[in-house]
């Protein structure tokens, strides 16, 4: 007597908790131009690496006499992968089951990705589409009982989880309710320009309630979503997504109590663009091309943007410095000449606990007018967001080195300085409450009305207050750390970084302050 | 045809290009003021400015067309 028929009941289930949502419900999903969520993992992963929790999770069907006849799988698949030879935990809804509303199988898989993550302290990545509870209930027909007072708090795992490891997810459909809920509390997020939306509530629901006839892409397709900062980045469809996350991962440690992976780095720590000499005009009123900088001080291709839609007068993202992970921040000029506006200070500052979080130093390089003024601009709360950027700034443990390269005013420029940060400047930083055009207009009014030419002592004020406003005097007074040859950046930045390296192993484990979405 | 649209919103300050100029890859099309500062544009691709929909002292919005380029 032997256990073959229980094995081989094992075999029968696995496969069929393979079908999915059966054939017609793929080839529905295929028509439309999306993945199945296995395809999806397939794709992510390392072939073949996939341990899957829970593949016998799902809800039975057995006939009269108690055979089994069919099992729905749990409609979320989970489990371990590697990524680049690197585990990581992986999920996501099932959309050819319920529409990837949770079964009651699929709901337990789902909140257990974060719980998973967090115990075996490994990154997480989880693939969405799917929406949110139904009215009836997560077991269709029947009865179901609502959790008990004791039942843990639902989302403590999603936030233990962001302080913890990283958490990487993707809008590949529509994703709406829980998971997008879910979808947005991670530290990088992307969406599918040709198949995703976000809904906090889909049309019918909005119709519904609001009267409001909208579609689903009008409602929160990319366009919505890449401009106001619910996601991080688009990209153009599902496996360019995919590819997002994995360049995400590869900049991150496992966790908090690790450093991030060193890479090999073949981009000499000297190089010296000559490029940078006369990338910033001289003529004060000329916006320039800060990516351009950005891209030529770090290793070659290893800028990283996130959020490049939202918050636009600031960029964010993760580059390397001699093949270690930096964060890196900087004004562009071109977008409201660079001022810090609300939406740019809250990105500000989630970048900011992104690298607290995660011991990342941070490379800032300034071009800060100050805070974006306007009618408008108050409306949007812009001093207190902003100032919550200040304050974050304030509280970093990690190191940081600011790089003056043109603008530094008022208490926004506060924002990008470190404490005890190391300072640089290039000899077009100019610095001060404010820049002098606004600033003379107002402090000398009445001697400009008073000027037989009011312009041209205007012009004449600003130019002598520019000339104060001059790095020399701030190095002469050591209000720098340096003054330097802009095409000496990247070799400055290498050095900056090698010196540091001592105290990156005591910033590891939690922090007083991790990231919220 | 290569469509320019705007970055931002502001004023247009300088219009550098018209309908028939060859215009090569990275030449500046046009110059918008945005908070006291010069924005240029330059030119994504090479070929020839087939139509502007923008004139100096204009006032802009974000997403509008500015121009478009044939290859």
């Amino acid at each position: 007597m032997t256990w073959k028929a229980e094995t081989d009941e094992i075999a029968r289930r696995r496969k069929l908790a393979l079908n999915q949502g059966g054939t017609e419900a793929i080839a529905k999903q295929h028509s439309q131009n999306r993945l199945t969520i296995r395809e999806r993992i397939e794709k992510l992963i390392d072939p073949g690496s996939l341990e899957e929790v829970g593949p016998a999770a799902g809800t039975p069907h057995y006939d009269d006499n108690g055979v089994l006849t069919g099992l729905d799988p749990a409609n979320f698949v989970l489990g371990f992968a590697k990524v680049e030879g690197r585990r990581i935990i992986v999920g996501g809804e099932d959309f050819t089951l319920r529409g990837g509303s949770p079964s009651a199988a699929g709901l337990r898989k789902s909140v257990y990705a974060e719980e998973l993550a967090v115990q075996y302290r490994l990154p997480l990545v989880r693939l969405h589409e799917g929406s949110g509870g139904s009215v009836g209930g997560t077991g269709g027909a029947g009865p179901s009982l609502p959790g008990p007072v004791n039942a843990p708090a639902r989302f403590r795992s999603v936030a233990q989880a962001m302080a913890t490891v990283p958490v990487a997810s993707a809008a590949l459909g529509a994703v709406a309710g829980l998971p997008a809920g879910r979808l947005v509390s991670s530290h990088f997020s992307v969406m599918s320009k040709s198949t995703a939306q976000i809904l906090t509530a889909g049309p019918a629901v909005v119709e519904r309630a609001m009267g409001e006839k909208k579609s689903k892409d009008e409602l929160g397709g990319w366009k919505v979503h890449t401009k106001n900062g619910t996601v991080d980045n688009g990209a153009e469809d599902e496996a360019a997504c995919i590819a997002e996350i994995r360049r995400f991962l590869s900049y991150m440690p496992d966790n908090i109590y690790q450093l991030a992976p060193v890479l090999p780095c073949d981009d000499p720590v000297d190089r010296c663009d000559e490029h940078l000499l006369e990338v910033v005009p001289r003529n004060r009123r000329q916006a320039f091309d800060m990516r351009s900088i950005i891209t030529s001080v770090v290793d070659r291709d290893s800028f990283f943007e996130m959020g490049r839609g939202y918050g636009r007068s600031q960029i964010t993202g993760l580059a390397r410095l001699n093949g270690q992970t930096v964060g890196v921040w900087a004004n562009d000029g071109r977008f409201l000449a660079g001022s810090m506006t609300a939406d740019g200070a809250h990105k500000a500052r989630r970048f900011m606990e992104l690298c607290e979080t995660f011991s990342f130093p941070i490379v800032s390089l300034v071009d800060e007018p100050g805070f974006m003024i306007g009618s408008q601009a108050e409306r949007d709360a812009t001093i207190r967001h902003g100032a919550s950027a200040v304050l974050t700034a304030a509280l970093t443990t990690v190191p940081w080195v600011s790089v003056m390269i043109r603008r530094s005013f008022g208490v926004a420029q506060a924002a990008h300085y470190g404490p005890d940060g190391y300072v640089i400047a290039w000899p077009s930083a100019e610095s001060g409450p404010l820049p002098v055009e606004g600033g003379v207009a107002v402090a000398f009014r009445r001697e400009i009305a008073a000027a037989p030419d009011p312009d041209a002592r205007r012009r004449e004020l600003e130019e002598q207050l520019a000339a104060k406003q001059s790095p020399f005097p701030r190095a002469e007074a050591l209000g720098v750390h340096d003054l330097i040859d802009p095409r000496q950046t990247r070799p400055e930045l290498c050095r900056w970084l090698d010196r540091v390296q001592p105290l990156l192993p005591s910033l590891l484990g939690p922090t007083t302050f991790s990231i919220r979405p | 045809m290569t469509k320019v649209e705007l970055e931002t919103g502001g004023s247009v300050w300088k219009m550098l290009v018209k309908p028939g100029d060859q215009v090569a890859q990275g030449d500046t099309l046009f110059i918008l003021e945005v908070m006291k500062m010069e924005v240029p544009y330059p030119a994504p691709i090479s070929g020839e400015v087939a139509a502007t929909y923008i004139a100096e002292g204009d006032a802009v919005e974000e997403d509008q067309l500015a121009l478009e380029i044939a290859p």
